[in-house]
Parts: C-alpha cells; sequence; structure tokens
C-alpha cells in the first residue's frame, strides 16, 4: 500500500467517524425531544378526541375530532372566567416584565458605571436579597400588602414583584462591559445623566432586557403561590389559579375538560416560546455563565 | 489673548499628586502635542481641560473665561478618544449628529452639518453603516467627525492613533495635519510617540512624573532642551550621555577629564561655568559622534550595528559602561569589528548638573 492511499483510508474512517457521530447525536435529540413533546401531544389528542371515548385508553397517539375539542375549548371559554383570568394573567405579567426593566435597568446602570457613598453596602445588601428563599419573604410581604388594602388588587399582584435582585444583578453585570469611555463622550456630547440612560446604557444592554423579560415573563406566568395568596377572589383569579380549580382533587370535570383548561394555559408561554426561542436559550445560558 | 491658560493647576486623586503646578499658555490655531513616558499624567491634564475630571487647584481659562466649574458639554471643547468610544448602536450619521440631537437642533441642520463633517472627512458613504462594519482608520474619523461637528474651539485627541497599525498611523497623522490647517482650530494631541510629537506638533509639552519638563517648538526642544530628560526623550536613538569630570573652567572653556571613564581630556566651548561644579553629565546627540582613526578620538567597544540603509548607527559601550551611539554614512561596515574610535564634536556638548538640569551658558551670549 503506498502512502498516498494510506492517509486516504484513514480520510474516509474520518469521514464515517462524522458520519456516526452525526447519526447519534440526531438520534438522542429526537428522542429527547419525543420525551419533552409526548405529554404535550397527548394532552392535545386528549382535548380533540371524540366524545365520550373512556380516559383509561392510553396512550393516545393521535387526535380523533377536532370539533370536539373545539366545543371543549369555546365552553370553557364561555362558561367560565377564563377569558378574565387570561387578561388579569397578561397584565400581571406585562407589567411585572415592563417595572422590572425599568426599575432593574435604572439602578444597574447606576450600580453597574458609577460611584456614590454607600454603593458597596447597598449592592451588597440586594444581592443578600437573592439567597433568602421567596418562602421566607412571601408572609411578611403578604402582611405589607394586606395593610396598604391590596388585598385582591392588581397592584398587590404586581408591585412586590417589581425589584428584581436577580434582574439587577443581571443587568448590572452586562452594563459593567460598557466601556467607561463611551459614557464620557456621551457626557462630552451633552447628554444629561437620564438621556446617558436612556440613549446609550439602555440600547446597549437590549440582549440583556430582552433575556430579563423573557425569564421574567416565565416566572410570573407560571408563579401560582403568590397570586393564590394575595389575591384569592375570583375576579382577580390569574390562569394558573383557575387551572387549579379544574385541577382540584374534588373538581367534578371529566378529565377532557381539565385537559383542555391545562391546553389553554400552555398555549401563550408556548407561543411566546416559538417566537423567543433563541433567546431563551441564551438566556439560560447567560444565568448560568453570569449568575 | 491665550486661547487656553493653565495656571498652577494640581491633581490630586486621593493623597496622590499626579499633576504639580502645570502652567501653559496655548494660542489660538497651535497644534499642541503633550508628550511623556506613560504614567506622566497627560491624559489626566486632558481631561481636566474638558472636564472630565475636577481641577484640585488651579485655573483652567478657555478664551478668557474660567472654565472649572462649567460642564463639560459647554467648554467648547470636543475630545477624540483612543477607543475611539462610538456608539456601537447608531449609525455613522447617528453618531456624528448626537451631541446636536442632545443640544435640541433641527433634524435639517444636524443632517447639513453631518454632511459637512463628512465631506471633510470622506465618510460620506459610510454614513449609514455601523462602528461594527468599519475598518479601524475609519472609525477613528468617525470619532475625529464627531468632535468636529461640534465646532469646538479646542480639539482634544488623546492617543487617537495608537490602534492603528503603522502604516495607517503616517497617514492618519497627515490626514490630521490637514484638518488642522482647514479648520484652523486649537488643537491638543496626546501621545506617549516622540516621532509622532514631533511631526504634528508647534509646540510641544514634554512631561514627565505630572511635572512639564518642556515647552517649546519641537526643534527648539531638540537642539536645547531644558534638562536630561528631554533631551533623552527627544531624538532617536537617543542622545548619549556620559559622565565626566572638570579639570580645569576657564572664562571660555571648560576642560574635562576621563569623559564616559575613557583615559581622555576634552577641552569645550563653554562660558562662564560655575567652578564650583566638579562633576558633569556632557549630552552629545549621535549624529555630532562619528567614526575616527586609531589614535583619534575616544576607544568604544562595538556593542552592535543597524545598518539602516542611508545611516549607520554603530550602538557601543564606553569603558565606564556608559552608551554610545555613533552615526555613520558608511555601509557595510567590517562584521568582525569589535572595537573603534569615536570622535565627539567638542562645540557640540550639552552639559548637565549632577541632577539633570541643564547648565547654560553665561556672560556675553555668542552673537
Ligand atoms: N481615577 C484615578 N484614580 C487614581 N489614580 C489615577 C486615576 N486616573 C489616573 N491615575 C493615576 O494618575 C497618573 C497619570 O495617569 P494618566 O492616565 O494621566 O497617564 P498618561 O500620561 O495618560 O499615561 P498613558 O500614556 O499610559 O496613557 C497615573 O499614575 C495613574 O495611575
Ligand atoms: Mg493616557
Amino acid at each position: 500500500m503506498t502512502a498516498a492511499s494510506e492517509s486516504a483510508s484513514g480520510h474516509r474512517w474520518a469521514v464515517a467517524d462524522l458520519w456516526t457521530w452525526a447519526v447519534l447525536k440526531w438520534v438522542v435529540a429526537i428522542c429527547i425531544a419525543i420525551v419533552a413533546v409526548f405529554p404535550i401531544w397527548w394532552m392535545v389528542n386528549v382535548v380533540f378526541a371524540e366524545p365520550g371515548a373512556p380516559v383509561s385508553i392510553n396512550p393516545r397517539l393521535y387526535p380523533t375530532s377536532f370539533s370536539a375539542g373545539w366545543d371543549k375549548i369555546m365552553m370553557i371559554l364561555t362558561e367560565t372566567q377564563y377569558l378574565r383570568a387570561y387578561y388579569i394573567s397578561v397584565t400581571y405579567a406585562l407589567l411585572t416584565i415592563l417595572g422590572v426593566l425599568l426599575f432593574g435597568s435604572m439602578a444597574a446602570f447606576e450600580f453597574a458605571l458609577f460611584d456614590f457613598p454607600g454603593k458597596g453596602l447597598l449592592f451588597g445588601v440586594v444581592m443578600l436579597s437573592l439567597m433568602v428563599p421567596t418562602a421566607v419573604t412571601i408572609i411578611p410581604t403578604y402582611l405589607l400588602v394586606a395593610d396598604l388594602g391590596w388585598l385582591n388588587t392588581m397592584q398587590g399582584l404586581v408591585v412586590p414583584g417589581l425589584a428584581s435582585a436577580f434582574g439587577l444583578f443581571m443587568l448590572v453585570q452586562f452594563m459593567r462591559s460598557i466601556p467607561a469611555e463611551m459614557i464620557e463622550a456621551a457626557r462630552l456630547d451633552g447628554a444629561s445623566h437620564f438621556q446617558i440612560y436612556w440613549h446609550v446604557a439602555l440600547p446597549l444592554s437590549k440582549n440583556a432586557l430582552v433575556t430579563l423579560a423573557i425569564l421574567t415573563f416565565m416566572k410570573t406566568w407560571g408563579n401560582f403561590t403568590w397570586p393564590l395568596i394575595v389575591a384569592p377572589s375570583p375576579e382577580t383569579y390569574t390562569v394558573g389559579q383557575v387551572v387549579g380549580l379544574f385541577n382540584a382533587p374534588f373538581s367534578h370535570q371529566t378529565v377532557d375538560v381539565v385537559m383542555t383548561a391545562n391546553l389553554l394555559a400552555a398555549v401563550p408561554p408556548l407561543i411566546f416560546f416559538l417566537i423567543f426561542q433563541r433567546k431563551i436559550v441564551e438566556g439560560i445560558a447567560m444565568q448560568g455563565s453570569k449568575g | 489673548m491665550a486661547q487656553l491658560d493653565i495656571q498652577a493647576v494640581t491633581k490630586t486623586f486621593g493623597t496622590v499628586s499626579v499633576l504639580k503646578d502645570i502652567n501653559l499658555n496655548i494660542r489660538s490655531g497651535e497644534f499642541i502635542v503633550f508628550v511623556g513616558p506613560s504614567g506622566c499624567g497627560k491624559s489626566t491634564l486632558l481631561r481636566m481641560i474638558t472636564g472630565l475630571e475636577t481641577v484640585s487647584s488651579g485655573e483652567i481659562r478657555i478664551e478668557g473665561a474660567r472654565v472649572n466649574e462649567t460642564d463639560p458639554a459647554q467648554r467648547g471643547t470636543a475630545m477624540v478618544f483612543q477607543s475611539y468610544a462610538l456608539y456601537p448602536h447608531m449609525s455613522v450619521a447617528e453618531n456624528m449628529g448626537f451631541s446636536l440631537r442632545m443640544a435640541g437642533q433641527k433634524k435639517t441642520e444636524i443632517r447639513d452639518r453631518v454632511a459637512r463633517a463628512a465631506a471633510i472627512l470622506r465618510l460620506d458613504k459610510l454614513l449609514d453603516r455601523r462602528p461594527g462594519q468599519l475598518s479601524g482608520g475609519q472609525k477613528q474619523r468617525v470619532a475625529i467627525g464627531r468632535a468636529i461637528v461640534r465646532e469646538p474651539k479646542v480639539f482634544l485627541f488623546d492617543e487617537p492613533l495608537s490602534n492603528l497599525d503603522a502604516e495607517l498611523r503616517v497617514k492618519m497623522r497627515a490626514e490630521l495635519l490637514e484638518l488642522h490647517r482647514r479648520l484652523k482650530a486649537t488643537m491638543i494631541y496626546v501621545t506617549h510617540d516622540q516621532v509622532e510629537a514631533m511631526t504634528l506638533a508647534d509646540r510641544m509639552v514634554v512631561m514627565n512624573g505630572g511635572i512639564v519638563q518642556q515647552f517649546g517648538r519641537p526643534l527648539d526642544l531638540y537642539d536645547d532642551p531644558d534638562n536630561l530628560f528631554v533631551a533623552g526623550f527627544i531624538g532617536s536613538p537617543r542622545m548619549n550621555v556620559m559622565s565626566a569630570e572638570v579639570a580645569e573652567v576657564t572664562p571660555t572653556h571648560v576642560t574635562v577629564t576621563s569623559p564616559g571613564g575613557a583615559d581622555a581630556r576634552l577641552i569645550l566651548p563653554f562660558r562662564g561655568l560655575d567652578p564650583s561644579i566638579r562633576q558633569l553629565s556632557l549630552g552629545i546627540r549621535p549624529e555630532h559622534v562619528r567614526l575616527a582613526e586609531a589614535g583619534e578620538g575616544l576607544p568604544v567597544a562595538v556593542d552592535f550595528v543597524e545598518e539602516l540603509g542611508d545611516v549607520t548607527y554603530i550602538h557601543g559601550s564606553m569603558p565606564a559602561g556608559e552608551r554610545l551611539v555613533i552615526r555613520s554614512g558608511v555601509r557595510r561596515l567590517d562584521p568582525t569589528l569589535t572595537t573603534c574610535h569615536a570622535a565627539l564634536d567638542p562645540a557640540r556638548f550639552l552639559l548637565f548638573d549632577s541632577e539633570g538640569q541643564r547648565l547654560r551658558e553665561s556672560g556675553s551670549l555668542p552673537a
């Protein structure tokens, strides 16, 4: 065998290796995807099934009746307070996102780019609050909200969540990478303190802000405990609470209706996820490397 | 009236004194270069002029008006940073127009002024690009454009070319000079590159350790330095410095012995040396030292030879270990050369005292 053909066969080997590797990767990825998607798919199949199909038919691999599913959805949306709960949940999530982004970015701007007396201490206190589990703060926060007379109100839901230590931390990390000379250049260009924040620091932190918005959305949409204790009245039910009613052990709803309620609750985060897929992955990666 | 007056200015950070008693009068339209080694306080002084640092004591005046307390944006100064500090999320046009937008100018006015500056800097075709899509030289031009748009009284540049490669640097230097000629604005330029300083400056400020060592025209500083620091800092290769002992002082001449440890006497023309001085440092530039025949001049051990084509530098050391560089027109020296003789032009020596201060002739000065 000549040296040339030897190296050629070595080359072929490497190609074959790559092939196996690629196929293996795909197989593993597809398996994981199936495991992840299957429950949702199952849920869809239960909802869009012929009425009266026994619950015990397991597993259900495909939908059998679109119209039956649609009827159930319409029933839930019209005969329960589901739409109002959507409205409450979406408002709750959006207001929280807005607040977290606004307060977080303003505070991060000061902490990351300027010096002021007591800065280290204040930042330390905020970071310390990251260590305290929610379970510890939830009762004092509740009492405070109750004192303010904010039980069963939107502000009661939203305001305590506006200052996010995690958000501040993340944005501070991000804004620290803005060069001091850029801030100085803006100052020389005649930008006021607020204008520097608005025209320079905010746009430069866009990626971090988007990430924080996504994380905040996921957190508020999935938040069950806080709405449950601070807004127990049916007028202020969030989607989570309404679904909770369906899921309760003594609820006299059939399984397919419960599944429909659950599916409706999962739709907004799903849509959200599909839109922001890449950013979410980046965001989680960022949490890992920076947090 | 001076355009920019710096009077007894000092700067301290905490307890560290960074600038000591700076006094400079800069005339309108001058191109001034601050030059000095790293950490000598050039940037700090520049930042004080523009208002990014407070003045610890003393006074800065622009066109006669004290500006110590004036907001940076209102001083009529514009600064170009070493890192360019362009806003990455804005287009070139937006970068250049940002200050006008902050000043509340009308859109059409902003567009006109940006277009005018862009034309001067040949940036017309790049106005819609983002800084990330520009080369280093283009970014630098945008940074300069951002300054031009503001029509400042004083331009400040902090090592604006140090991120560029050597060739581009030479080109940008020429462009800066051209720009200065066109705008006739006062410009202050910081660098630690003495060649850059010499080529750009109308007058240059040599700084070291927070002190202005000398302020003057480049060639005056080259020919007539006030102290050893300036003598050594300006000129490449550096001025040769050797110690010597004073043997005899006459009204018109000084005789020194053992220059650089060599067994020799030199008779230097010098009027009125203080007879109490026993020790001197002698400075002489490489171009005033030539290769000599054996028997003439001082013996020098050759360390290495730089053949640059038009000129050859012979780097050697004197018996006391002091460096001596000889400039020679001879090409292709004998490569085995290990010793040679250097003839030093006695009329070209500069004399410094043991503190490194220049000793100047007194009495009747030569016409
Ligand atoms: N904010 C600050 N706090 C404390 N010391 C400082 C500060 N800024 C600068 N210094 C010190 O002041 C001195 C002068 O710094 P400056 O940046 O003016 O030097 P420079 O001449 O511009 O040097 P280079 O050529 O490296 O840019 C340095 O010793 C530096 O450590
Ligand atoms: Mg500097």
